[in-house]
């Protein structure tokens, strides 16, 4: 007893060194099952028994995977017949029928032959990564969808302004732009923009907003709001820029309508002073003329108060006009009798200002398509125009204003010249814009503003010839074939 | 008897202060252009001169700076007439600006003028006692 109580307390290094390495192979984070030729699992750790029960001396397959054959990517075959790792990745199934998704390492287990006798199977839990991976995707497909669908546009750049994404939004908008530089997709430019808000956030690292005009596959404008950032790299560097751009075009267009009201407003009250001021003035010329008996100032006052009233109803119809939702009513037009309805008043407004009125009208003009209530306003505004010019004009005694209507291939041609005081080049380069005026406090800068959307809105166009001191040519063209540009729409968007 | 030159592109409006300066006992002289008015400085001699805000060619302003640069005519009073304060305020601020030293002008009026005031404003210029 002695004896055998001594042989049980002298230490066996060896058998102390096995038991050492069995609690590591019983505490080993992972399932270790080792699997003999027949693919029986002849072992198994602590983890293993746990999650799979008392299995020794069942099939593997069986009992990770609840089949009844042999898997067909089965790394244990493999690693009996090559004697090598097979690494792979399995879907176990454990005893209370939890699935767990785990990365499976094979080794042999060489007998003293140096043959393959069993194969020891190692499973790590990979459901975690797993997990991560499939967040990481979902996460990487939100971003790629807000990428994508955000209603704005979106492009990302590297530092040789060459695009390397774009958005959807982008796409449709602008075309398909990676691989091309942002200053031909978004504006057809040939050189890259003087200011380059890309090239500022490269260059310092900064967010950058700034409004752009940008222009459209289609090539339609349209404003911009665009911010600039930087995109770093893990050594905080800046490897490309993205710039997103929203679409403000509505934004402006309000902001430019309620600034032309504004204008229209300040415009109105403007020429309503001077209207004041010629109907004042008449008025106490009438009043002074007949005090003093002088029948010839009555008569001058008198003038200038119908003037007056002409322009204040000029000017009514000019500011409903700009005002109001007015669309083309579009009829075949007979120009001769539209002329010849406001022949009258016009030739007596001439004669009251010493000016000749000359018509010249083509007996076979014909008809035109149109709209004829435009066409008297656009062709009185215009006539209008002259004889103010006429007025003006102290440095020539004979003043005539022509009217010519003649038809020249496929379009009415008409003209209206004067030999008034002509335009110098800053009148005749603003001449059609709103607001501009040169006939100072009588003008609200609306009557050639119309005229000119009124030829356009017909398809047609308008061109002016004219110098200080020569007088005006004005030449409208209309088409006789209604233009498909003729739409019945607003006239003054 | 005092004399007004109006300095005027609108020739009603030329027609009715002559008409109405001339009832008030002035002699008027009239011109459309600053070109005529300048040449008219010497010939008619006037003693206030109303200037249009908005001329054809040169700007009221302008005449005004030319007149106010010649030793001749510097201390002419010089009253403009405008349809617009606010441009006219702008417009002064921006062009005596740049010519520094030149004294703006001794009067504004609007339009439509009324009349009772340029007549005190001429008075005022001219040192005239009121008539009543």
């Amino acid at each position: 007893m002695l004896v055998s109580k001594i042989q049980m307390t002298v230490p066996d290094p060896e058998a102390e060194q096995g038991s050492l390495y069995h609690r590591y192979w019983e505490e080993m984070p992972c399932y270790l099952s080792v699997h003999d030729r027949d693919f029986r699992i002849i072992d198994g750790n602590r983890r293993f028994r746990e999650d799979f029960g008392e299995r020794l001396g069942q099939y593997c397959y069986k009992v990770y995977k609840g089949r009844e054959e042999i898997c067909p990517d089965c790394p244990v075959e493999a690693t009996f017949a090559d004697g090598r790792n097979h690494p792979s990745e399995q879907l176990l199934t454990t005893g209370d029928g939890r699935q767990i998704p785990v990365m499976v390492h094979t080794t042999p287990i060489f007998d003293d032959a140096g043959e393959v006798a069993a194969v020891m199977e190692m499973h790590t839990d990979i459901g975690e990564v797993k997990r991560l991976q499939s967040e990481l995707q979902r996460s990487q497909e939100r971003l790629a969808q807000l990428f994508e669908e955000v209603p704005c546009f979106i492009t990302v750049q590297g530092p040789d302004r060459i695009i390397e994404h774009a958005n959807r939004r982008f796409r449709e908008t602008f075309g398909d732009p990676v691989g091309e530089n942002c200053f031909k997709m978004y504006k057809h430019r040939e050189e890259q923009c003087l200011v380059c808000p890309m090239q500022q956030t490269f260059d310092t690292g900064e967010t950058r907003e700034h409004e752009e005009v940008l222009f459209t596959k289609d090539g339609s404008k349209l404003n911009a709001l665009c911010t600039t950032a930087p995109l770093r790299n893990a050594e905080g560097e800046v490897e490309a820029v993205i710039e997103m751009c929203f679409d403000i075009t509505q934004i402006r267009e309000l902001q430019t309508q309620l600034a032309s009201i504004g204008l229209l407003v300040g415009s109105i009250s403007h020429g309503i002073k001077g209207l004041l001021t010629g109907l004042d003035g008449g008025i106490y010329m009438v009043n002074s003329g007949f005090a003093k008996d002088k029948p010839e100032r009555v008569e001058k006052g008198w003038e200038m108060v119908q003037r007056n009233v002409e322009r204040i109803r000029s000017m009514v119809l000019d500011i409903l006009y700009y005002a109001k939702d007015r669309e083309l009513a579009v009829e075949d037009v007979d120009l001769a009798a539209l002329v010849s309805e406001f022949r009258d008043g016009l030739e007596k407004k001439a004669s009251d200002a010493d000016t000749a009125f000359e018509m010249d009208i083509d007996a076979d003009t014909g008809l035109l398509p149109g709209d004829p209530q435009a066409i008297r306003a656009m062709l009185l505004n215009l006539l209008e125009n002259s004889l103010d010019a006429c007025r003006m004009d102290k440095d020539k005694d004979d003043h005539t204003i022509r009217l010519g209507i003649r038809r020249d291939l496929k379009w009415m041609v008409i003209e209206v010249e004067d030999n008034g005081m002509g335009m110098d080049q800053e009148t005749r380069e603003k001449l059609f814009s709103l607001f501009f005026s040169s006939k100072g406090i009588k003008g609200t800068g609306l009557g050639l503003f119309i005229s000119n959307k009124i030829v356009d809105k017909h398809g047609g166009s308008i061109g002016v010839d004219s110098a200080p001191g020569r007088g005006s040519r004005f030449e409208i063209r209309l088409p006789l074939v209604a233009s498909p540009s003729i739409k019945s729409e607003d006239i003054i968007q | 008897m005092s004399r007004v030159l109006i300095v005027e592109d609108d020739p009603d409006i030329v027609d009715y202060l002559s008409s109405f300066l001339g009832d008030e006992g002035y002699e008027v002289g009239s011109a459309q252009r600053c070109s005529t008015a300048l040449a008219m400085m010497d010939s008619f001699g006037p003693d206030v001169v109303l200037i249009d805000a908005l001329l054809p060619g040169k700007s009221g302003l302008e005449f005004l700076v030319t007149l106010r640069c010649n030793p001749t005519w510097s201390d002419l009073p010089l009253v403009v007439v405008t349809g617009n304060d606010q441009l006219l305020e702008d417009d002064c601020q921006s062009y005596l600006g740049a010519h520094e030293g030149v004294r703006g002008p001794d009067g504004v009026l609007g339009k439509p003028v009324d009349r009772a005031t340029l007549l005190a404003v001429l008075r005022v210029l001219l040192n005239q006692a009121p008539s009543d």
